[in-house]
């Protein structure tokens, strides 16, 4: 038998990316350095509870009669049902600045376009004129990065309705600061507001082991607790995976997951040429769950699914403190759709946070910190959506260091490196990238990435090593 | 295997893609794409499960014939004779 493809990570990417390779009759070994599948979307337990880590809402929603949709095309690629794939579409969210404008969307895209009219009118023709650019722009084919800033303002005569529209797609998706590749806005535009947004039936774990399940049954291997600690390379390929038992694997290929990076790093000797060379991401996340008596969805914002907050100076950046008090999304877990009114319902508020600030104070000084902006976090949730904080049954925060120790992600930096590499490429014919530094975003589009990234490199046309 | 044979798997291959697909009135001359509604991540696997199930190898530059049921069978015909 053929020496297996590697797959770094057991994220949504490398999971997409294995269960391909394993339909396509090849022979796939994800290594995982956790204990846990899923990378930034995975779970954990706290109290007889399970907490989901970084889902709020899954973006890209599509009926399953819509068949070109990126998310049934996803699941027809990795042959799994879409019709038994059970959905629970988002109420309303509101994007809100310290000034008072507000635009409300949902997965109904007539009702932000509507929203727009009615607050911006001198806007109508220029948003009108910038659907058009979107519906008609192909920001998957490589191309040079592209101010998504300078973008808007030749569409949109006012700041405001800018900063409103590219809040919560900033925060959903964008590793650059202060602005984005309009590639990448254009994606994310399409999965929040065109598509919209919502919550798998079940637990991000039901999820997880759906795809994990799947991927044994079609013969792919897993191994957890499996950190690769280096690449061996010869002559331009990489022909082994250095664990960190001291084990050699040896492959035919290997698909990172791990960010660019840390990809190049586990190159460490060899030459890697300038190509991976590339700044790290400074985009991350300070969250706090609270668990609340269930009698608490019904009174707090019950018909509100997530609240994005701005104070007037509007910054997509590594904040100056150790979290940004200065905006937020506060997240309604229960309020999509059909889901039914548990014991305990949730409220997550998530900031931009400072991983150098985390990563410097002292074991104390953290928690410390951790209490302290918890609190911070709370009052600002609560003047958003009412009054909780008294009642908080449980809460647990995680920092950019919890991000950086489960998930791998250097620097807490969830959306990767700034630059992408769109075709996966790397100086390494047989090395390929996947997930957050190729450029599919969101739980969709990692997915996607995976799928991409096997198909091209490895699936479409013939096999010459066969 | 025979053109008939082929053609049967080929329709065996595709409803496994798309279990909706409206296979009564597929028109062998033309495009499947079109008639299908099948994109192009769709039509790879296609070419995936050939060489899953025949080891047969599909070079790129091929791939336009396989644009129809029709042209598929005669492309497959002679490459499938001894299986």
């Amino acid at each position: 038998m053929r020496a297996p493809i590697v797959i770094i990570g057991a994220g949504l990417a490398g999971l997409a990316a294995g269960i391909r390779l394993a339909r396509g009759g090849r022979n796939p070994l994800i290594i995982e350095q956790h204990d846990k599948p899923g990378g930034l979307n995975s779970y954990y337990h706290r109290q007889g509870q399970l907490l989901e880590t970084g889902l709020h809402a899954m973006t890209n929603f599509a009926p399953p009669e819509q068949r070109h949709a990126p998310l049934n095309r996803l699941f027809r690629q990795l042959k799994l049902s879409r019709k038994n794939f059970i959905t629970h579409e988002q109420v309303l969210s509101e994007i809100r600045d310290q000034a008072g404008n507000t635009l409300c969307f949902s997965n109904d895209f007539n009702l932000l376009h509507q929203q727009i009219l009615a607050a911006f009118p001198e806007a109508a023709d220029g948003f009108t004129r910038l659907v058009e650019v979107i519906d008609n722009y192909d920001p998957f084919t490589p191309a040079p990065w592209c101010s998504t800033r300078r973008e808007l303002r030749t569409f949109l005569p006012n700041e405001q309705l800018q900063n409103l529209l590219l809040w919560p797609i900033m925060l959903y998706g964008n590793a650059c600061e202060d602005d984005m590749d309009f590639a990448q806005f254009v994606i994310l535009f399409r999965a929040i507001f065109q598509e919209g947004l919502f919550r798998p039936a079940g637990t991000m774990k039901n999820f997880l082991d759906l795809l994990l399940n799947h991927y044994r049954a079609l013969g792919g291997e897993i191994r957890f607790r499996t950190p690769a600690t280096g690449l061996i390379t010869n002559q331009g390929q990489v022909t082994g995976v250095k664990l960190a038992n001291n084990e050699t694997l040896a492959c035919e290929a290997v698909i990172s997951t791990a960010g660019l990076r840390v990809t190049r790093d586990l190159l460490a000797t060899a030459d890697h040429g300038a190509d991976l060379a590339t700044p790290g991401g400074n985009i991350s996340f300070f969250e706090t769950i609270f668990l609340l008596p269930g009698a608490f969805r019904q009174i707090l914002a019950p018909d509100r699914t997530m609240l994005f907050y701005f104070h007037d100076t509007f910054q997509h950046r590594m904040p100056t403190t150790a979290v940004d008090m200065n905006s937020c999304v506060v997240c309604l877990s229960d309020h999509f759709q059909g889901i039914a009114t548990g014991e305990t319902c949730q409220v997550r508020v998530t900031h931009l946070a400072n991983y150098d600030l985390w990563h410097q104070a002292s074991p104390s000084e953290y928690i410390a910190m951790k209490g302290r902006y918890a609190r911070e976090s709370a009052a600002r949730a609560e003047t958003l959506i009412g009054a909780f904080h008294d009642q908080v049954l449980f809460q647990d925060s995680f920092t950019p260091l919890t991000i950086q120790r489960f998930s791998g992600k250097e620097r807490g930096a969830v959306y990767g490196a700034p630059n992408k590499h769109k075709d996966g490429c790397t100086p390494f014919a047989n090395l390929v990238l996947a997930g957050t530094d190729q450029g599919f975003l969101g739980i969709i589009g990692a997915m996607m990435s995976g799928v991409v990234m096997a198909n091209q490199h490895f699936l479409a046309g013939a096999d010459h090593a066969a | 295997m025979t053109p008939e044979a082929i053609k049967e798997v080929i329709l065996e291959i595709i409803q496994d893609i798309d279990e909706d697909a409206d296979l009564a009135s597929l028109k062998g001359g033309l495009p499947l794409r079109d008639q299908l509604d099948l994109d192009s991540m769709d039509f790879l696997d296609i070419v995936m499960e050939l060489r899953k199930r025949y080891k047969l190898q599909v070079p790129e530059e091929d791939y336009p014939q396989l644009a129809s049921l029709d042209s598929t069978v005669a492309y497959l015909t002679p490459r499938l004779h001894d299986v």
